[in-house]
């Protein structure tokens, strides 16, 4: 269904925001130029995956 | 020929070998100088699409069901099929039952932006108001406000909140890195592309319209761009046939999302 596709993509949105947001911050607290944000952008794709497969994943 | 092309040629009059480069359509085709202005608030040619779709879809309706017949005839055949398509296709399809009392809200934006978008093709308007940010943003506006509501009343703060950020059936360290993910999405990035969806879609579909349009009468004259221009007419009316495809389906799919929400405040999702 199309409602699920939009939602995954969401979902990759918000994971990338919050934990590639996270690494930006310890970036700027820490003093490297990008070694935290890229961390936190896969991490973030990472999470928002297992999210987009508890939601849509199992029930078909 | 669109009105922006019009703008743009009787602009620029310009046509090829006639010493001036493309004048390649930009956001200026989204721009428009105000009809009229109070104070600092003018009034737009979108605004004035939006508002006279508002009109089309509150007079058809109410002559189709000012005086409902029990054998429908005319206006109220069209009304019903429409109402139906919302009921049984939306709102029966991914709320249930338990969604009819939400139908005549659903059913008034599919109208509403699919008139609003259909006036992307229809001569002198040509323009869609939805390709303008804040009209979807204000729709799906609504929508958040009735999802975010409708939810609270129906589970609780508490409980709504904790169904949202908290999916059943992960073990409980994980839960301290999903929920955070989950509470952007529930209340940022799921409108936020909704919007952005239905905006994007148009946008694009405007300004290929224009582009090839302008092309068109850029090439024209008695010379081999006579050919590249005719080509260019054609895709123009390739275009504008896809477009009307495109208006649909986006009217439908962001009705079906916000059936989708609303659903998904009625009841947690399992």
């Amino acid at each position: 269904m199309d409602g699920a596709a939009w939602s995954s993509v969401g979902y990759l949105l918000s994971g990338m925001l919050i934990y590639g947001g996270i690494g930006w911050l310890i970036d700027r607290w820490t003093g490297h130029s990008a070694l935290f944000l890229p961390i936190g952008l896969v991490v973030g794709i990472a999470l928002a995956l297992v999210l987009v497969f508890v939601r849509h994943g199992r029930s078909s | 020929m669109t009105a922006d092309v019009q703008t743009l040629a009787s602009e620029s009059g310009c046509h090829l070998f006639s010493g001036c480069g493309f004048p390649s359509p930009g956001l200026n085709v989204f721009e428009f100088k105000p009809i009229f202005s109070i104070g600092a608030f003018d009034f737009t040619k979108p605004m004035l699409l939006a508002l006279i779709s508002m009109l089309l879809v509150i007079g058809f309706f109410w002559s189709a069901f000012a005086k409902p017949k029990m054998v429908p005839r005319g206006a109220q055949n069209v009304g019903e099929l429409g109402y139906l398509f919302v009921r049984d296709n939306i709102s029966r399809e991914t709320i249930g039952k338990k969604g009819d009392p939400y139908v005549p809200f659903l059913f008034s934006i599919f109208f509403f932006v699919w008139v609003m978008n259909v006036m992307a093709i229809i001569p002198f308007a040509q323009f869609p108001a939805t390709s303008r940010i804040a009209f979807p943003a204000s729709i799906v506006g609504i929508v958040w406000v009735t999802y975010l509501v409708l939810g609270i009343k129906n589970q609780g703060f508490v409980g709504y909140f904790k169904n949202m950020m908290f999916p059943p059936g992960l073990p409980k360290a994980i839960y301290f890195l999903l929920a955070p993910i989950e509470l952007l999405q529930g209340l940022i990035t799921r409108p936020f592309t909704m919007a952005v969806r239905l905006f994007a879609n148009m946008f694009a579909g405007h300004m290929l319209i224009v582009t090839f349009s302008v092309g068109a009468w850029y090439l024209l004259g008695f010379h081999i761009g006579a050919l590249y221009s005719a080509t260019s007419f054609i895709v123009v009316v390739v275009l504008t046939a896809f477009e009307l495809m495109i208006q649909a389906l986006q009217a439908y799919i962001i009705t079906l999302l916000a059936a989708s929400y609303i659903s998904t405040s009625l009841e947690a999702e399992h």
